[in-house]
């Protein structure tokens, strides 16, 4: 491997050799406030993060995405952006960014970012002097109106706490729109300054050397009378733009869209592989929990019946858990309600449309439940993303309130203040967790490194086979059917490289009859212990498995 | 391939013993068979229509040189007629060469590679290719239509979207002898996710199957939407008459008479006749299922399908095509609900069923709200019904009755110890008048 030259605008040279790496990456999703803090001030930093690259490494992630690390009132978690250029002082400055980055590289880890181009935080100096007067160099950048009633055909997102999505200005006499909280105003992408100033955004961290974006909220970059403000054209061919530009002088970087839409709609993020190299996969994840509690495979099998296939070159982003909700909205009314009565008990930990659980509490720290969860969300067509801290089965703390219930400080060690920090335990930004069953005490990096049958080492176990066979990121999918309705079976499969995974979603143990004869004369190889089973035969393929039990196996013929 | 030379009485003389093993034929194997009609389909693969024991059935036979017995042949010794000269004779929807035969002959243009049989079954034999499409090849013949192949196609052709779309009929004198559809790919069975979610509330913590993370409402709910769907498309393609409440009643008190005495009231039974004979709006009568419960309907990845509109294969053919109250299904597939509690109640240990029959009530009294609250939800469903109220419910309960006491004949003779889950039922019917 060759590190680039100094100053050439490129990114890892291996996203030169190799522009498809997100396809067959193992993303992990990573809140620097809640991290590590190197300066010992109660607060995560970016030195702090480039300290525990070595975990991050040691797990076999491939790329960290970090949630926003830019200047910011913080009154939504970093969303609030109010200056993209600067990095939060509380994480450090631009000097932390780049030391984190060619720490990153070197140990072959690329970083995506959240950015959030919809809109900006009310203190960014742009919508400050937007909103002086009617007049002024920047009065268009946002989206002003005097008639809080036009283009009520679009949903309020944020319905917990906002009324409409119109704010009235005392300062400039008007209201902005605005899709989110009222502290966020939209940008008005119809100007062309707006649109040339979020490329200048986007070039001045490739060329620090991220390596792509998250990119929070893109469905409502435009608004147009008669429709909902969601999925435009205009919206799309703005994000082809970006798009062209990043290739041109940034191959191998990743954009990743968040459209929490169904995927008859997320699809057109791809275009025709010309926009959002990777989308998100909202509806699967909840469905995922559904199959587990339903003892059946219809809730993801349905799901996935009804996800188009993507272009060449693109991918899903598939996932358990984020510092969001559990979102519901790509759910129906009726399994809404479910889902809040089977992982939402206590109301408090419901938010606008979800439930703001971390994984271990939300299956009732059941083991068996969280690696089979995993074993799907690896096996599944998509790129996994982590979210840091369920490696080694964090829980949460339901009254901090917002979603601050899911972003404690990650559990290191079970000295004071998890070892996340050495500040006054007073001084962190939020308590780590202390209760008997999650607390740091009982569950830390430390103890689950020195103990070979953790969570933790079940995880990298399961990346480093998963790594092994790219089949996982790049192969095709196909349900195996069968009449037991509590068995998941699918293949995944890439020239000849084919792996079955036979899931049991079911606290019960189950048999299956596999229609497997077109494979007759293979041999499954179980990819964990690399165990050979008996040989594919003329009949259906007969497997058990124990409660919440998986298997991969490997097809390969008979030796 | 086996020689040209075929020797048709050597062939025929398997026969008897051959029928007496199948699944299909019904009785002890019989004393001898008769070949109505025959014909070569391919070299090796010869195409026979038997007589036996009073009944009609579609033989296929192939033979393969007797001294390598093929793969396929493996534990299936009840479809091995024996050998014939230098080749074994057999069943030949075993062996893909022959089911792909078949198949150009049922479906011309239809290809299909692999071929796999879906598992035995009362009455025919289904072969799936490619998990693409399947072949269903009626074993037991009736004259005239086959009422599967004329439902499913009548249904395929109002829109009704909730059947296996035919793709081709092989029909020959006017009998339908097999027929190709799509394959419901990833399906399973009503039966077995009703058993699923049974079992996940008997070793639940609740009572309450609302609380249960296997609750099964939703699908039930779903299922009767699908199920008005299917009777409003089913009077669009065969037609309505008007409903006979004095002749459901004399069917009704016809099966009533086969119960054995002391199994329930003379006078309540009498009274509930004699309620459904004064029935006053009793709706249309319309083509219906016939044998409609959980074991007829498939979840897939796009909703419930509905198999098999044979209707109850004991029925002589026009019986089964008589029309009726949609309720009689309606009735069919609540009793099944309370049998799949039954049943999977009985997977207990015994010393259980008392604690946990309150949760097997609770589950079947919740599925039959939520599939009737989607039946009678679904818009346009009153045409087809009796008018709402008193002649609705007492319509429906003479459907549930009839059917539980057809239950009740069937358990006494074959299970016993079952006999009290459908008594209790038509003791509860008679009760509620």
């Amino acid at each position: 491997m060759s590190l680039p030259a100094p100053g050439a605008q490129v990114g890892t040279a291996e996203s030169v050799a190799d522009p498809t790496w997100f396809q067959r990456a193992v993303f992990y999703e990573v809140l620097v406030r809640g991290f590590y803090d190197a300066n010992q001030d109660g607060t995560g930093d970016l030195a702090g993060l480039t300290e525990k690259l070595d975990y991050v490494e040691w797990l076999g992630v491939d790329c960290l995405w970090l949630l926003p690390f830019y200047q910011s009132p913080l009154r939504d978690g970093g969303y609030d952006i109010a200056d993209f250029f600067t990095i939060l002082p509380e994480y450090g400055d631009l000097a932390d960014a780049v030391g984190l980055v060619e720490e990153a590289h070197r140990r072959g880890i690329r970083i995506i970012a959240d950015l959030v181009m919809n809109h900006t935080s009310d203190a960014h100096p742009w919508f400050q002097e937007s909103r002086q007067d009617r007049n002024n160099p920047k009065a268009d950048w946002y989206v002003w109106s005097d008639d809080p009633e036009r283009w009520s055909e679009a949903r309020i997102i944020f319905v917990d706490t906002e009324t409409s999505n119109w704010t009235w200005d005392p300062v400039r006499q008007q209201y902005y729109w605005h899709r989110f909280f009222s502290h966020q105003p939209d940008l008005n992408y119809d100007n062309p300054e707006v649109q040339q100033a979020m490329l200048d955004v986007v070039r001045f961290w490739l060329d620090i050397g991220l390596d792509g974006f998250r990119l929070d909220a893109v469905p409502y970059l435009y608004e147009r009378d008669g429709t909902n403000g969601e999925n435009l054209k205009e919206t799309h061919e703005y994000l082809k733009r970006v798009r062209s530009e990043v290739d041109a002088d940034f191959p191998g970087k990743v954009l990743l869209a968040e459209a929490n839409q169904w995927p008859a709609d997320v699809v057109d993020y791809f275009g025709e592989g010309d926009e959002c190299h990777m989308c998100f996969h909202f509806p699967l994840m909840p469905r995922m929990f559904m199959a587990i509690r339903r003892e059946q495979r219809y809730p993801i099998t349905e799901i996935l019946a009804q996800t188009p296939d993507i272009p060449p070159g693109c991918q899903w982003a598939i996932f358990l858990r984020n510092h969001d909700e559990l979102t519901l909205e790509m759910v129906t009314d009726e399994e809404r309600d479910y889902m809040y009565a089977e992982y939402a008990k206590d109301p408090r930990m419901k938010r606008n449309v979800g439930i703001s659980r971390r994984l271990a509490p939300l299956v009732d720290n059941d083991r068996r439940v969280a690696e089979l969860l995993h074993a799907l969300l690896f096996s599944m067509p998509g790129s996994p993303i982590l979210y840091y801290g369920d490696e080694i089965g964090m829980g949460d703390n339901i009254y901090l309130g917002d979603r601050d219930g899911v972003r404690t400080p990650m559990q290191w060690t079970p000295d004071r203040n998890a070892g996340f920090s050495r500040a006054d335990f007073a001084r962190l930004y939020l308590p780590p967790l202390m209760d008997p069953v999650y607390g740091y005490q009982a569950v830390n990096v430390e103890a689950e490194m020195r103990n070979p049958s953790s969570q933790l080492h079940w995880t990298r176990r399961m990346l480093e086979v998963r790594r092994q066979h790219p089949v996982f990121g790049t192969g095709t999918f196909e349900v195996i059917p069968t009449d037991n309705p509590s068995v998941l079976a699918f293949l995944r499969c890439e020239e000849d490289d084919l792996v079955l995974c036979v899931n049991n979603l079911s606290r019960f143990a189950q048999p299956a009859e596999l229609p497997l004869q077109r494979f007759a004369g293979k041999t499954p190889i179980e990819l964990m212990g690399r165990v050979p089973f008996p040989r594919v035969g003329e009949l259906p393929y007969f497997v058990t498995l124990n409660p919440y039990a998986f298997y991969w196996f490997q097809l390969v013929d008979a030796q | 391939m086996s020689g040209p030379a075929v020797d048709e009485t050597a062939v025929d003389r398997l026969l008897p013993a051959y029928l007496g093993r199948q699944r299909w034929f019904s009785g002890p194997p019989p004393e001898s068979a008769t070949v109505a009609a025959r014909e070569q389909l391919d070299d090796g693969l010869e195409w026979l229509l038997v007589d036996a024991a009073g009944g009609r059935y579609q033989v296929v036979v192939g033979r393969r040189p007797a001294h390598a017995i093929p793969e396929f042949l493996h534990g299936q010794d009840a479809a091995v007629l024996g050998v014939v000269g230098d080749d074994v004779a057999f069943d030949a929807t075993l062996d893909p060469e022959y089911a792909r035969v078949i198949l150009s002959k049922v479906a011309p243009g239809e290809e299909g590679n692999l071929v796999r049989p879906m598992g035995a079954e009362q009455s025919n034999t289904s072969l799936v290719f490619d998990d693409r499409i399947v072949l269903k090849l009626f074993r037991r013949l009736h004259a005239g239509a086959n009422p599967d192949v004329e439902v499913t196609v009548g249904l395929a052709a109002q829109g009704f979207t909730s059947v296996a779309q035919p793709l081709g009929v092989w029909r020959r004198d006017g009998v339908d002898l097999a027929v190709v559809a799509r394959y419901l790919a990833g399906g399973a069975e009503g039966w077995a996710l009703a058993l699923t979610s049974l079992r996940d509330l008997y070793a639940g913590a609740s009572d309450d199957p609302a609380a249960a993370g296997g609750d099964f409402a939703a699908e039930a709910r779903r299922l009767g939407e699908v199920t008005a769907g299917m009777h409003l498309a089913l009077a669009a393609a065969f037609g309505a008459s008007p409903g006979d409440p004095a002749a459901w009643a004399a069917l009704v008190e016809t099966q009533m008479a086969r119960l054995e005495e002391g199994d329930v009231d003379a006078v309540k039974s009498k009274e509930f006749v004699e309620r459904l004979r004064s029935v006053a709006s009793p709706g249309p009568a319309v083509r219906v299922h016939g044998d409609y419960h959980l074991g007829q309907v498939m979840r897939t990845d796009t909703g419930w399908f509905v198999l098999d509109f044979e209707g109850e294969p004991a029925r002589p053919l026009a019986e089964r095509q008589l029309p009726s109250s949609p309720l009689k299904d309606v009735g069919g597939m609540i009793r099944s609900f309370q049998y799949a509690a039954a049943v999977a109640l009985f997977e207990r240990d015994a010393g259980e069923h008392e604690t946990l029959r309150p949760r097997a009530d609770a589950w079947e009294r919740r599925n039959r709200g939520a599939f009737l609250g989607g039946y009678y939800g679904t818009a346009g469903i009153d045409d087809v019904l009796p008018a709402a109220g008193a002649d609705r419910d007492a319509v429906l309960a003479a459907f549930e009755l009839d059917k539980a006491v057809y239950e009740v004949l069937y358990e006494r003779a074959h299970r016993p110890d079952w006999v009290e889950i459908p008594l209790g039922a038509v003791r509860r019917l008679l009760d509620a008048r």
